[in-house]
């Protein structure tokens, strides 16, 4: 082993990552020559200060509301597809509906009104009103019969009395 | 005529028809029969079931039909129906109310006006008007029977 073999394998050394005889034959080499154990060293110490400022950040990372900000997004995802879901079923579910209200106002509906009661006498077939009458002649009358309404203005051209 | 002129000879045609249709709708059928009261003699046939009804408001047993006209009459416009005798009488329907025909009605004799009445007849009803003591009808009287239908 020496000094340039050292050089090769010192990042995986420090690592550790050497298999164990090439370890064992690093680290003799070192103890034995004072340049690479100053080289091992110095590594070491970066590895050293570089891991502890790592794991001085990692533990100063504060994760608390990490999780419930997750869930926060996981519900409101959740959420959102309920709603999709639901929206999704809306056209049968509101067709449905929409039927059921139209056949509950259809037989909702008010039944033809029956026939007003008339509380006055019937209206008979030939019933006349008679709203203004004028005449020249001295005499007429207004007869009226009543099975039908049938209603007779006489009137008499020469003034004399009705004969009838 | 050329054909660009057809569509709207055709379009006036049917405006033209719409027009007369719509007017005739607007107007009622009025019927005048006018009819001779006698004390004696036999009755006309078409007057058989009227009879009984006659005979109790006018009072005489024989009728007989002496004249009879009818005549779609537009709203609002008087028509003019000759009485047999020289008499007219004039009927100016108005219009229709509680399924009533009103109209004006005026029986004349020359210039006199033996009546002049505004009336309220039920639809296809029938009223009557009568002129006794007539001259022109001796030992009887005349009787106008006056029918108007929507």
């Amino acid at each position: 082993m020496t000094c340039g073999d050292v050089a090769q394998l010192l990042d995986a050394f420090v690592d550790a990552e050497l298999p164990a005889p090439t370890l064992l034959a690093v680290a003799r080499h070192a103890g034995a020559c004072p340049s690479c154990d100053v080289a091992v060293r110095a590594l070491t110490t970066l590895h050293d200060s570089i891991e502890r400022t790592a794991r001085e950040d990692a533990d100063a990372l504060d994760l608390s509301s990490v999780w419930p900000a997750v869930e926060q997004s996981i519900e409101r995802g959740e959420s959102r597809r309920r709603w999709m879901r639901r929206a999704q079923r809306v056209p049968a579910w509101g067709l449905a509906l929409a039927a059921a209200a139209s056949a509950f106002f259809w037989f909702q509906a008010p039944a033809p009104l029956p026939a007003p009661v008339h509380v006055a006498a019937r209206v008979r077939p030939n019933q006349t009103v008679i709203e203004r009458i004028n005449s020249d002649s001295p005499r007429f009358e207004l007869r009226r019969e009543r099975k039908l309404g049938t209603t007779l203005i006489m009137v008499s051209t020469d003034g004399e009395e009705i004969s009838r | 005529m050329n054909r660009a002129g057809r569509p709207a000879l055709i379009g006036a045609a049917a405006v033209s028809y719409v027009i007369a249709a719509a007017a005739l709708c607007q107007a009622v059928d009025v019927q005048v029969t006018t009819v001779r009261a006698l004390e004696h003699g036999p009755s006309d046939a078409q007057l058989v079931a009227l009879r009984p009804r006659l005979r109790r408001l006018v009072g005489y047993r024989s009728f007989q039909v002496i004249g009879q006209e009818k005549r779609r009459c537009a709203w609002q416009e008087r028509e003019a129906f000759d009485i047999p005798g020289g008499r007219l009488l004039h009927v100016e329907p108005r219009g229709m109310r509680d399924q009533a025909v009103v109209m004006r009605v005026a029986l004349l004799d020359g210039e006199r006006t033996l009546i002049d009445t505004d009336v309220r007849l039920q639809n296809r009803g029938v009223m009557l008007f009568g002129v006794d003591t007539d001259s022109r009808v001796p030992d009887g009287a005349l009787i106008i029977m006056l029918k108007a239908e929507e």
